[in-house]
């Protein structure tokens, strides 16, 4: 087990390294560069050659690669072009505020979504069942931006109970009230979204499971309903569940652009939009490494997950 | 047992990203102070403003966005502030005087401090233009001092000086500058006066040149020269400002004064629910047209609509479009129509690059016409290929002006020409500006009040997409900038403009009025095409209501 992971970890490496050369090839494939952002008319030629040289835009591409993996491996991501700030202060602004946001979403959404769907599935083609398929159909076709600002309306205007976006009342000095109580609206929305779609994954992969063999012969054996299906059902159902999460652990860090943006959360999404649009290539490589390294890691605890909710699944 | 310990393991690992978020959430929460738990738009200390653009930092000599230089303005003061056009009120000088247009004497104002009680002093202003001539400092200001004499062609310092020869410390408070040839002070008062902002020297005075712009001072200014001091600025969300009250006009009545950044629909509703005094306008905080009735059918708010110097144009591509073809295409595109249904009515069409502000402009210098018949003949005349479809390249993020695309690409469509619209952001639209690749591209500008287009009209200039190129055109625009007189100016760049309208390298398309919501508890204080920092150390809002 402890030599599976050092093994997974020591792959990670060279495919790190190949995202980070593609990501900064590609980077800089896009049309215009950094300096255009700031070419106002007022700006002469001179400064403009200036700031390209300070910026080291000049050197040769290897050139720039090379150093910024030499600068990477020392720990140093470089400063931003756009905001002269360390990259890193600029990702650790944000990156407590989207953990916040997509941990409670996404807590919302397995609180909301493994119930439902095992009682969907258990009672399929019931009037209840009929409920959750339409819902979390719903929940999936309806875009974030609409269900945010419907929220936004609904209960930040008609009926004023919760702040229209930010993460703290400005003025105030915050507190863990004040937080939660701008948390609860986008957090909601993004929460409903994914439970669309997880109340699906759960429902499908119980239904499968309750046909089997093995269940008959639990209740054969006289155990009562609810340990046959949230015991020995929902057990096996959950390999492919716990797939799902491990896929959506990466969200935890992308964070949500369109929903950050609508409730001005200052998450990571935001921060991924603007240094788009400014070219900004430190934050962006800084960016995509951080999205690399989660989506590894993510998965390696996925498979870790794996042995733990089925004892057959063993690494050596 | 092996088992317990993956479990316990996956668990802990698992659970260790969920206790991130808490540990980051509560960092962010910790409590101070619960006096002030209730909603803000009754406090009577506080103000709201709205903008949707982030700034980028706060850097005196280096703020290449808009919103940034917007908010600076707070607790960095320029020399001189303009309440109307052309109209310059002292700020931070005293006095700015010239006799001949070259020797320009500025006096400081002598009860100016920095915020931490260090004197502004004219050795402050000097050191600021020697660290934006200096060829290794990073700078957007440049242009703002080039009409200073010692300046090599590019603007900058001769290599090994760090000093100008023509700036001039006469005493703490007193500052000569001499320009290379007279220039109109007006010029002078724009370029220099209001967007210089002075540098502490007392604090970046020993920063190495090639280091400042990563200072922490850019982020994070320390001392103040403004009405307020900077508070803080947490990312996206918000900037916060105090009242410096030992300010030199006199401390402001607000004691905080706060810049929110939101989405431009997030504007409209917290402008309804209070939360916002006013929205910012200005290019930066706009609100969509379609949001504009809304907006004045609020209870609690108030709309301002004021006329802006800035404008869009459609520009064509001169190396495939010859005069003739680019005048049918001009005379084709259907202005009013932009301007009644587009924008409502809060426009104007204009020819040229001068909004009817500006003291420049001027209807008897031409007119394009809306002729589509006319125009067709042209077209057929000119032998136009009427099967080629023209590339319609549009920037995102104007609303108006994306939405302005599909108009325009009817009414081309009515005689004949066929377009494909293409948007892209705003970096790709300056590679394939300067490339060349496009045949019409839409873009917007707002200018300085001075008349000098050079940027967008002269050969090669850094904003000529069309590659334009008249050697009579280039002439004209340098004898209008190195004239010192008003009134031969007036000559000069009425000629300029008769030429831009006779020529269409581009077609002005309208000047689009800023309209904003302010909330009816501002007492002073809001959107303002000239001067809107001028008095922010009276802006106020009543108490509780």
């Amino acid at each position: 087990m402890f030599q599976y992971i050092i093994r997974r970890l020591l792959i990670a490496i060279p495919v790190l390294l190949g995202v980070t050369i593609f990501n900064f090839f590609i980077i800089n494939l896009a049309p215009g560069n950094p300096v255009d952002m700031f070419v106002n008319p007022n700006m002469s030629a001179a400064d403009i050659l200036a700031k390209k040289e300070a910026l080291g835009l000049n050197d040769p591409l290897w050139e720039q690669y090379g150093r910024w993996m030499g600068s990477m491996l020392q720990g140093d991501f470089g400063y931003s072009f756009a905001t002269y700030e360390p990259v890193l202060d600029n990702i650790a602004a944000r990156i407590g505020p989207t953990l916040l946001l997509m941990g409670t979403a996404l807590i919302i959404a397995y609180l909301i979504a493994i119930p439902v769907g095992i009682l969907s599935a258990t009672k399929q083609y019931s009037f209840i069942d009929y409920l959750t398929t339409t819902f979390s159909f719903f929940g999936i076709s309806i875009p974030n931006f609409f269900l945010g600002l419907g929220a936004i309306y609904v209960f930040g205007i008609v009926f004023p109970i919760f702040p229209t976006g930010g993460m703290t009342t400005l003025g105030s000095s915050g507190g863990f009230v004040d937080t939660f109580m701008h948390l609860v609206l986008p957090a909601m929305v993004l929460g409903t979204a994914i439970a669309g779609s997880m109340v699906r994954y759960v429902r499908s992969s119980m239904l499968e499971v309750l046909g089997q063999d093995y269940l008959r012969t639990a209740r054969a054996k006289g155990l009562r309903e609810f340990f046959v299906n949230n015991k020995h059902a929902l057990r096996n159902a959950l390999i492919p569940i716990v797939t799902i999460i491990g896929l959506e652990i990466p969200l935890l860090i992308g964070g949500a652009v369109v929903t950050e943006q609508i409730f001005q959360w200052p998450g990571l999404g935001q921060l991924t939009i603007q240094s788009i649009g400014s070219r900004d290539y430190p934050m962006l490589m800084a960016l995509n490494f951080i999205a690399a390294f989660t989506v590894l890691f993510s998965n390696l605890l996925t498979d870790l997950m794996y042995s733990v909710v089925d004892p057959r699944i063993k690494y050596n | 047992m092996k088992r317990k310990v993956q479990k316990a393991l996956s668990m802990v690992t698992m659970s260790s990203l969920l206790f991130l978020a808490a540990c980051n959430g509560a960092t962010e929460t910790t409590t101070k102070d619960k006096s002030k738990e209730t909603g803000t738009n009754s406090d009577p200390n506080s103000m709201f403003i709205g903008l949707v653009n982030p700034p980028t930092g706060f850097n005196p000599i280096n703020s290449g966005d808009v919103a940034a230089m917007f908010i600076q303005k707070y607790f960095q003061d320029t020399l001189l502030e303009m309440d109307g056009p052309l109209n310059f009120v002292p700020r931070l000088a005293e006095s700015f005087e010239t006799t001949d247009g070259q020797h320009y004497t500025i006096k400081i104002q002598p009860n100016a401090n920095w915020s931490d009680g260090t004197p502004i002093t004219a050795d402050d202003v000097a050191f600021t233009i020697n660290t934006i001539a200096n060829p290794k400092s990073e700078t957007t200001q440049g242009a703002n001092i080039s009409m200073l004499a010692g300046l090599e062609a590019n603007g900058k310092l001769p290599e090994g000086q760090t000093e100008l020869s023509s700036v001039k410390v006469v005493d703490e408070k007193t500052l000569e500058l001499t320009t290379n040839v007279p220039v109109d002070p007006n010029y002078m008062k724009e370029l220099f006066g209001l967007n210089i902002l002075t540098l502490p020297k007392h604090i970046l005075g020993d920063v190495p040149v090639e280091e400042l712009a990563k200072h922490p001072f850019m982020q994070k200014p320390t001392v103040s020269s403004g009405a307020y001091t900077f508070a803080k600025y947490e990312k996206d969300q918000y900037v916060e400002l105090s009242a410096n009250k030992d300010y030199y006009q006199g401390a402001p009545k607000l004691e905080k004064l706060f810049i929110k950044i939101m989405p431009a629909p997030n504007l409209v509703a917290q402008l309804q629910t209070g939360e916002l005094d006013f929205n910012v306008s200005k290019g930066i905080g706009k609100i969509a047209v379609q949001d504009y009735d809304t907006v004045k059918k609020l209870d609690n708010v108030t709309a301002s609509v004021e006329p802006t110097i800035g404008f869009q144009t459609i520009y064509f591509n001169n190396n495939k479009f010859d005069k003739e073809i680019r005048k049918a295409l001009a005379m084709a595109i259907d202005r009013s129509l932009l301007v009644d249904k587009l924008l409502k009515g809060y426009g104007e069409v204009v020819d040229g690059p001068y909004s009817s502000l500006s003291p420049f402009h001027d209807k008897s210098a031409g007119e394009i016409k809306y002729n589509p018949e006319e125009a067709k003949k042209l077209l057929e005349a000119a032998g136009y290929d009427f099967n080629q479809t023209l590339d319609l390249v549009v920037p995102i993020g104007n609303k108006v002006r994306e939405q302005s695309a599909p108009i325009i690409a009817q009414s081309l469509e009515k005689i004949g020409v066929k377009t494909k619209i293409t948007n892209y952001d705003f970096p790709t639209i300056m590679q394939k500006g300067k490339a060349g690749e496009f045949d019409l591209l839409l873009i917007g500008f707002t200018l300085t009040l001075d008349p000098d287009v050079s940027t967008v009209y002269a050969t090669g200039a850094a904003y000529n997409f069309m590659s334009y190129s008249d050697p009579k055109m280039d002439e004209l625009l340098l004898k209008g900038k190195q004239e010192a007189d008003v009134e031969k100016r007036k000559v000069i760049y009425k000629e300029i403009l008769t030429k831009i309208i006779d020529d269409v390298p581009a077609l002005t398309l309208y000047s689009d009025h800023d309209f904003a919501g302010v909330n009816k508890r501002v007492q002073v204080g809001k959107p303002k095409t000239f001067g809107m920092h001028a008095d922010i150390h009276q802006w106020s809002v009543s108490g509780a209501n």
